[in-house]
């Protein structure tokens, strides 16, 4: 679980901070779609902060669709911060599961399948972002 | 609409030729850490202990939960109060404190009590006077948290601790709100640490209110503005100006306004909650009267 | 309510009991032998002519050996409601508005008004208790000199009346009324003051004011005195001095014959007239006969008598009722104050 830091020096609000460490876990892969966010007691018990301020910044974070809170179980990473979500995410990583499975039972070895991979990914992105 | 935690109208308290306390007008909401800032002197104490019925009004009202202050047992049972200096009875033992609880609030959480006395590692068995000045004052949370308040005021109960002792006890009243709701007002002389705590503010200056306000919306009215020296009297009307300071060449402004700043000549930058209190507790700084607006007391 | 008192009182009751405990065990070890004494001097059941002579002289026999224990048991008594206000009452506002302790005391779920009926209670009902439980104690003890005294014993430290002004004030019912007292005088003190120790001192000189104005100028009018006008013989003390006008004539009646109970309020010698008279005939002012019983039969015939003022023996419990009373008004009305000034909420 992501523990929250408080730097008071930098004149950014509380919730802020929150909301950016929050985004960065997120970019870190630290934080992950499913994962839970800590609880607002379990953040005051360790930055002594007002826990309205934990409650404005996961409200911001719902608001930006990070995340959602279920009640009586906790607030929750809904997606990545690129937009993709849980489910959608879930789905591409069985279907890239099953076809390295074949793969490797076609007698691939790790540096055949990456040069198809590398192959694929420039023609692709090459031919624009979708 | 919800019931106020503290509600008064043009409080004062006179002791014999001063006013403690003059035309006292606020509005403080339940569900808030609210944070009563000000000089020594300049009047929290006595708002405090007139919201506690330690001291009658000489002027005006003030209701705490929607009734008069210390009116019946019922009442007292809903407001927590720990005194400057966190007192304790130095003869007697931590237990016998808690038993003093017990017996005297019929709300008393005993289970809440020794928890929170184990985590703070307070022996039973040692007499309060024997503690130090953190564990004093943990002692006299206790005592207050564990009658379970719907309101709890604090008198700069934090202000004779060391830093650790302080983040401490703060973290300890955090978690209770945390944990139970509780509102809470605590009042300070030092602003460093309200910031961290408070999300309403009430600034007490010369025994009058300067200004009071959810600190979320304090901040987003207040704006810093710098720029090519001239006078205050360029602002369109609505953008009062609580604080300037001009060299020759630049002025500085901080400005209380609802409205945009449209001015491309101003740069325009947020104000900290410490420069916005220290501001409005200089003396020297006049502050214009605010426009009445709802919801918010001037 | 009443175990938070008994939670912060329980020092002071135990102290109490302790010295409670002291005082029985000092009258114990001497009343067995005190009351043999008495048992062996003849006076219970003693012929009248007899009495008063018995009396006198078992009142001699144990002069050396108790009049010390007497006066100190005594002395107890008189000082424990002092001390009573002094260490229950004064402190028990004072000391919370001192330690700021006041603020957890009344800001729990009980009403300063409670509070204070609470302690005032406990306190008052304790300290009556105490006070007048050491009165009876050594009322048992000394049992035997108050009898020698109703016997006709001669008057002396061990042999007052109970209606002498030392004894009055120890024993009987009196000692509750200044016991309730003391005890609402030292709340009220440390309530107006707010210090522990000025409010000590102003209680310890009011009770000792009002102790000595009560026997002085207040108790003897509680009815109007009777007068009467006997014969100067013996049981009077004599006192002169020499001056311009020939010696000075003071005598002081002791005791009142038939009423040895009675309590005297003045006595002096008077004429034939009526009038007072304070010198020495010259007739009687002779060395040889000073002190002795001819120099009462000079004076009576030369008409002089001895005039007493005195409270019949009859008014004991009368006036033991009516003080006590007055008492115990006194501390009802300092603690109806109380209850006014802690709702008055200036602190």
């Amino acid at each position: 679980m992501i523990e929250f830091q408080l730097d008071e020096t930098s004149g950014v609000a509380t919730y802020l901070q929150l909301v950016q460490q929050v985004h960065q876990a997120l970019r870190m892969g630290m934080l992950e779609p499913g994962d839970q966010l800590p609880t607002a007691q379990q953040v005051v018990a360790k930055l002594a902060i007002n826990p309205n301020t934990v409650h404005k910044a996961y409200r911001e974070l719902e608001r930006e669709g990070l995340a959602r809170a279920r009640p009586g179980l906790g607030t929750f990473i809904t997606r990545s911060l690129s937009g993709i979500d849980a489910a959608t995410q879930a789905r591409f990583l069985s279907a890239m599961t099953d076809w390295l499975r074949s793969a490797r039972s076609a007698g691939l070895g790790p540096d055949d399948i990456e040069a198809i991979y590398r192959t694929a990914f420039r023609t692709c992105f090459a031919e624009g972002v979708a | 609409m919800m019931t106020a935690a503290i509600e008064a109208r043009g409080l004062g308290k006179q002791y014999r030729r001063t006013w403690a306390l003059r035309d006292c007008t606020l509005a403080i909401p339940e569900g808030h850490v609210v944070g009563l800032v000000g000089p020594n002197g300049a009047g929290k104490t006595t708002l405090l202990r007139l919201a506690t019925g330690a001291l009658t009004a000489t002027r005006g009202t003030i209701s705490v939960l929607g009734e008069p202050p210390a009116v019946s047992p019922a009442q007292l049972a809903r407001v927590g109060f720990v005194a400057q200096d966190t007192p304790v009875y130095a003869r007697m033992r931590v237990a016998d404190h808690l038993r003093l609880g017990a017996w005297l609030n019929p709300g008393w959480d005993d289970e809440l009590a020794q928890r929170r006395i184990a985590q703070v590692g307070l022996d039973p068995k040692q007499r309060a006077g024997s503690l130090s000045g953190g564990q004093r004052a943990q002692l006299a949370l206790t005592l207050a948290l564990a009658k379970r308040p719907v309101l709890l005021l604090l008198d700069e109960p934090v202000a004779s601790l060391d830093p650790l002792a302080r983040r401490e006890f703060l973290r300890s009243l955090m978690e209770a709100v945390a944990e139970h709701g509780t509102s809470v007002v605590l009042s300070s002389h030092l602003v460093t640490d309200l910031e961290r705590v408070c999300d309403y503010l009430v600034v007490l200056v010369a025994s009058q209110v300067r200004i009071a306000g959810e600190v979320s919306e304090l901040l987003a009215s207040h704006h810093r503005l710098a720029g090519p020296r001239r006078g205050p009297g360029t602002l369109p009307a609505g953008q009062d100006v609580i604080e300037e300071s001009h060299t020759d060449k630049q002025s500085t402004l901080l400005v209380r306004t609802d409205e945009p700043i449209h001015d491309p000549a101003w740069t325009v930058t947020p104000v900290s909650m410490e420069e916005l209190v220290l501001a409005y507790m200089n003396p020297a700084n006049d502050i214009p009267a605010r426009r009445p607006r709802l919801g918010v007391a001037s | 309510m009443i175990r938070v008192t008994w939670l912060q009182f329980r020092a002071q009751a135990f102290t109490a009991l302790a010295a409670m405990a002291a005082f029985a065990i000092l009258l114990a070890a001497t009343g067995p032998h005190l009351a043999s004494l008495y048992a062996a001097s003849g006076l219970s059941g003693c012929h009248v002519d007899s009495c008063q002579s018995l009396a006198g002289s078992f009142t001699a026999e144990v002069q050396s050996t108790y009049t010390a224990l007497y006066v100190v048991s005594v002395g107890i008594i008189l000082l424990a409601p002092a001390v009573i206000g002094l260490f229950w009452g004064a402190p028990l506002i004072a000391r919370e508005l001192e330690t700021g302790t006041s603020d957890v005391a009344w800001n729990q779920s009980v009403t300063r008004r409670s509070w204070l009926a609470v302690k005032l209670t406990v306190g008052g009902l304790t300290a009556m208790a105490v006070t007048e439980g050491l009165s009876l104690m050594q009322a048992w003890w000394a049992a035997p000199f108050g009898r020698a005294v109703s016997d006709g014993a001669p008057q002396g430290p061990l042999s007052q009346g109970r209606f002498t002004e030392l004894i009055f004030a120890t024993h009987g019912i009196t000692p509750l009324g200044y016991a309730a007292f003391a005890f609402a005088l030292g709340v009220t003190a440390g309530a107006l003051i707010r210090r522990t120790l000025p409010a000590m001192a102003v209680t310890l000189a009011v009770f000792i004011a009002l102790q000595i104005a009560m026997p002085l100028w207040i108790r003897p009018h509680f009815a109007p005195a009777d007068r009467t006008v006997i014969a100067t013989a013996g049981g009077f003390e004599a006192g002169g001095a020499t001056g311009p006008g020939g010696d000075t004539l003071t005598l002081v009646a002791t005791s009142l014959p038939g009423q040895p109970e009675a309590w005297i309020l003045s006595s002096g010698p008077v004429n034939a007239a009526g009038q007072p008279v304070s010198t020495t005939p010259a007739a009687c002012d002779a060395p040889s006969i000073a002190g002795s019983p001819d120099f009462y039969g000079c004076l009576t015939s030369q008409g002089i008598r001895e005039a007493i003022r005195y409270q019949p023996a009859s008014r004991y419990w009368p006036f033991q009722w009516i003080e006590t009373g007055l008492y115990l008004a006194l501390a009802l009305a300092l603690a109806g104050y109380c209850f006014r000034w802690i709702n008055r909420r200036r602190a």
